[in-house]
């Protein structure tokens, strides 16, 4: 057996199963494909039902995580072949160029300064810009830049240099190369997350290409105090305050006709909060949330819920949204209220559209590597949903995290964990099992020894 | 007179770019506890501590500032950092002048100079009191006890067991299953439930490393972390355990409370758990508790008690819209001339393939969901009449119903309360277990070394109640994988000569950690408890209390520092 961890995702469930694994004396190897680790989790700007602020629950954790004895990091990384069975698995690792030595980079951002490409951030959902060298965020673990070499004005041959200059530790190197290494692993832990919805064709109907209609994350980065906007709530075409603000749930979820049959469960509630967070922000604003069913299941999450309509004045509509689309420097809203059967018109400044959880897009190719199942939609299916939730079937490679479907963070937590007590099960069994066959091999010789006496 | 060492960081540009960095180090430079002052671009890089190591013997430092970013950053890097220059690591503080300093006052560089000064000011004060502490080393008992031999419990104790480790299971009732054993089926595996409970309830009892103990209860306990003596009513000596997992479940909510419903007054008014018990037997248990007769038409109920913060509890029960769902596809499929009908509020069907199952049960299934509140259940004839309203058509509507059943809330176990005060574990207003944080600590009370599983901490269904059990029993592996605990020196203390004894600090703590001490008559500390909340130290009327290097000296001398005495 080999007393090593592999956790493929470094978000909230791969932070957790990794750090109860490592700090029950394992190694773990978290294998994580951005440049840095914290997952969707990182870009939260407050958590329901508490409205705690998610960097600040979430950082000391990331540092745990990284400065952790006991934990490989390896971001910019993927898994790209796996071979073997539990307790020996052999496990290639592609590693992409970060083009920033990490033992050398201090964060200090004189590279940035004179990087003079300008590209979307992703981190901040497009909402702000990055440069070609740049930190996903300020609190990012590893705290170390790194080169986008799409952005780059050119590495081969090296168009620009002018970041490798201003580098005084030089620290920036423009010679890396994708590299390839190999690991032996004795269990998995699969923990690759989510992405949101953005079918096209389903997400016209919301007109989701408008400045002004975005989805659930954006909105995230546009109430967090540490995003493009400082905390402010302004639309983004004219960096007004908007007045009325639609949110509309199962953007593609609960839709088995033109999008996803499945609930994404965690909408309910983070609509829900989304919507205190605005009214904080912009008292006199008015929110309205079209709705199909409120799914507030969840400690605190049903008395959460009355709080947004009592405290804060949410107006819930229980009905679809049948039509999105800008007039005047306004967006229209036409859904209809099922429960007074009349149509609904509302002028808003702001569309904020519950996009659906899907898998991420590795899921698949993951899965297949790893020689375990995956259900219609990407999700990674569990031996028994019920008795075995987060066993996957095939020996040694356990599940976590929203990979497993939709799920909100506690559950996430409490599963991951529930995978790490999988792994140190197996460990701690194969420990005992090494145990006795060395007494056993050792039995021989002493009566080989009584034999000569 | 202390020698203290303060160490600038620059962190880049991201403290030196707003304050002035060089002034710090020269005001900072003038206090006379302060020997050597000096500044480095990052403090946390290699060269950065070896910079603070040589300046401990070069200078004779007995204490350390760093002045940089949060403590929760590297507070353990320089503590490493000191310790390993032979600086006892409690004599190293830091002053965060990044976060709460040039971050946030970015525009206003002379003012964020002056407040760097400050910060670090304080901490140099705090740091000439502090005391060279030593942590705790506490020994681990390497046994667990696991109380609730449901689901959950069975789950948490086979995973810790699977391990090599010992546990401990304690049930009140005389038989393993909890209340999965009067499950009908699970939602995912139709008419499954009993097979796949009795598999675990097999593996749980031929388990060598699992003692059960059924027909008992947990009387007391003492101790602390890694060191629980548990009494137990089946025992005569105390159970000697390291970790304790709560899974107690919860029981049902009494018919009695909903006179709305016919609640116990109406025989054919049943509750959901009773109705589990009829499906159990197929269509020859579904005789209706009256007369016996297979009822035709079925009402299902759901928020029956739940979310209702008059009459009922304030709460959701997570599981009833699933389990309502199902228990009408079986009654279909027992009775297929029957007809289903359920009031409902929303469909809270959030899960793996729940939408769809909920989508069969109304498509496939013809079973009919009414969108709307039920006003009053009464007595017919031969009938109950439900009269509710559909509030999508806006119509009142009745239904003449041979049965009716109440998706009742779960309630959390009837001895949760008296459990969760032995146990020093938090429970909420309704009486479900704490967890230590709502999002990040899920399965760990607030009380060291208390794990929680299952329905105890909240409502859940199986899945997540199992996917919960063994998250529990990680912490319980990752406690037993230490040889010792390490626990912070930073605890409460006595003064002893201040000391009347009068007890206060014994009723101000909350996690048991102060006692008097029964032959010297002065208030003790239970290290291992303490959790240094501070409770007892505002509580002392003589100021005899007092938390390790966060003494009232050190924090007023601070605040001074800050108001400018």
């Amino acid at each position: 057996m080999n007393y090593r961890a592999l956790i493929i995702g470094a978000g909230i469930s791969g932070m957790q199963a990794a750090l109860d694994i490592a700090n029950s004396g394992y190694e773990v190897l978290l294998v994580e494909k951005e440049p840095a680790i914290g997952g969707h989790m990182a870009q939260l700007s407050e958590t329901f039902p508490t409205l705690d602020c998610s960097q600040c629950i979430l950082t000391p954790r990331m540092v745990e995580v990284g400065q952790h004895p006991n934990i490989h990091l390896l971001t910019l990384s993927e898994v790209v072949d796996v071979q073997g069975e539990m307790g020996a698995f052999r496990v290639r690792i592609l590693r992409h160029p970060r083009y920033v030595i990490e033992e050398k980079c201090t964060a200090c951002g004189d590279c940035v300064a004179t990087c003079p490409v300008v590209v979307p951030n992703e981190f901040d959902r497009g909402l702000a810009a990055r440069r070609a060298i740049y930190i996903p965020s300020p609190q990012a673990v590893p705290a170390v830049y790194c080169l986008d070499p799409e952005a780059c004005l050119g590495l081969f041959p090296l168009a620009c240099g002018k970041c490798a200059d201003a580098c005084q530790i030089q620290a920036i190197d423009y010679d890396m190369r994708p590299e390839t290494i190999e690991v032996e692993v004795g269990a998995i832990v699969v923990a690759t997350g989510y992405e949101l919805y953005q079918d096209e064709a389903v997400m016209a109907y919301a007109y989701m290409s408008h400045p002004d209609v975005m989805d659930g994350l954006e909105f995230e980065r546009l109430l967090s105090a540490s995003g493009p906007t400082g905390g402010q709530v302004i639309r983004p075409s004219d960096r007004t305050v908007p007045r009325e603000v639609v949110f509309i749930q199962c953007g593609g979820s609960r839709n088995p006709e033109h999008g996803l049959p499945y609930c994404s469960k965690i909408c309910c509630m983070y609509t829900a909060k989304h919507a205190i967070l605005y009214k904080h922000r912009v008292p006199e604003g008015q929110v309205y949330v079209f709705y199909i069913d409120i799914r507030a299941g969840g400690k605190g999450y049903e008395e959460f819920v009355a709080r947004a309509i009592e405290e804060d004045d949410t107006v819930y509509i229980r009905g679809r949204v049948s039509r999105v689309f800008p007039k005047d420097g306004k967006l229209m809203v036409w859904g209809v209220d099922t429960l007074t059967n009349s149509k609904v018109e509302i002028t808003a400044d702001l569309v904020v559209v519950a996009a659906a959880i899907v898998p991420s897009p590795d899921s698949r190719r993951i899965a297949e590597l790893l020689g375990i199942d995956v259900d219609e939609f990407g999700f990674y299916t569990a031996a028994d949903a019920e008795m075995t939730p987060v066993e996957s079937g095939k020996p040694g490679v356990f599940l976590a995290g929203v990979g497993l479907g939709p799920q909100d963070i506690p559950e996430t937590v409490a599963q991951a964990s529930g995978a790490a007590a999988k792994v140190l099960s197996a460990f701690a069994a194969a420990k005992a099992e090494e145990r006795a066959r060395r007494a056993l091999e050792l039995e021989p010789e002493i009566q080989n020894e009584a034999v000569v006496q | 007179m202390s020698r203290i060492g303060v160490f600038i960081c620059h962190c880049g540009i991201n403290i030196a770019g707003t304050v002035d960095v060089e002034r710090v180090a020269e005001e900072i430079g003038q206090h006379p506890q302060v020997a050597y002052a000096t500044t480095y671009s990052y403090m946390c890089s290699d060269p950065g501590q070896q910079l603070v190591r040589e300046s401990i013997a070069e200078y004779d430092l007995d204490g350390v500032v760093v002045a940089a970013c949060s403590p929760a950053m590297h507070e353990a890097t320089f503590r490493r950092a000191v310790a390993a220059a032979g600086l006892n690591p409690y004599r190293c503080e830091i002053a965060n002048i990044r976060e709460q300093c040039s971050w946030v006052h970015e525009h206003e560089p002379g003012r964020a100079t002056q407040k760097a000064v400050e910060t670090t000011r304080t901490c140099v004060e705090k740091v000439a009191w502090d005391e060279a502490l030593e942590p705790f080393h506490l020994s681990v008992i390497k046994r667990a006890l696991v109380i609730g031999g449901g689901i959950a419990g069975m789950q948490a104790a086979l995973d810790v067991a699977n391990a090599g480790f010992p546990v401990v299971l304690v049930e009140r009732e005389g038989r393993l299953g909890g209340k999965m054993a009067a499950l009908s089926g699970t939602y995912l595996n139709f008419s499954a439930a009993p097979g796949l409970l009795e598999r675990k309830v097999e593996q749980v009892l031929d388990h060598p490393h699992i003692e059960v103990l059924a027909g008992a209860q947990v009387t007391e306990v003492e101790g602390y972390v890694g060191n629980f003596a548990v009494r137990v009513s089946a025992l005569a000596d105390p159970l000697e355990v390291g970790a304790i997992v709560v899974a107690t479940g919860w029981d049902p909510y009494p018919l009695s409370r909903l006179p709305e419903y016919g609640g116990s007054e109406l025989a054919d008014v049943v509750d959901g758990l009773t109705f589990e018990g009829m499906l159990q037997e197929g269509r020859a248990g579904l005789g209706r508790p009256s007369d016996g007769r297979t009822p035709r038409e079925v009402v299902f109920i759901q928020c029956a008690g739940s979310r209702d913060p008059e009459r009922g509890v304030p709460y959701c029960s997570k599981v009833c819209c699933m389990v309502v769902a199902k228990q009408a596809i079986m009654f279909k499929e027992y009775v297929p001339e029957g007809q289903a009908y359920v009031f409902y509020i929303d469909i809270r069907s959030a899960g793996k393939g729940y939408d769809e199952y909920v989508q069969r049960a109304m498509e496939d299934h013809d079973i009919l969901y009414l969108r709307g509140k039920v006003s009053k259940v009464f007595r017919g004839r031969d009938q109950v009449i439900v009269w509710g309203v559909d509030t999508l058509s806006g119509q009142p509507v009745e239904v003449a119903a041979d049965l009716v059943v109440l998706a009742t809330p779960m309630l959390p176990s009837r001895q949760a309360v008296t459990l969760g005060q032995t146990l020093r574990a938090a429970v909420d207003q309704s009486g479900f277990f704490s967890e230590a944080h709502p999002k990040l600590r899920p399965v760990e009370s607030l009380t060291a070394g208390v794990f929680l599983a299952g329905v105890a901490q909240g409502p859940k269904d199986i899945p997540e109640t199992v996917s919960q059990a063994s998250g529990a029993a990680a912490k319980v592996l990752q406690m037993f994988s230490q040889e010792v605990l390490i626990q912070e020196p930073t605890v409460a203390c006595v003064i002893e000569q201040f000391c009347s004894a009068c007890g206060a600090c014994v009723e101000a703590c909350p996690y048991g950690a102060r006692a008097i001490h029964p032959l010297w008559h002065i208030a003790t500390v239970n290290a291992a408890l303490c959790q240094s909340c501070g409770a007892c130290v505002t509580a002392c009327p003589n100021k005899a209390c007092q938390i390790h290097n966060w003494t009232p000296k050190q924090i007023l001398t601070m605040a001074d520092v800050l108001v400018g005495v």
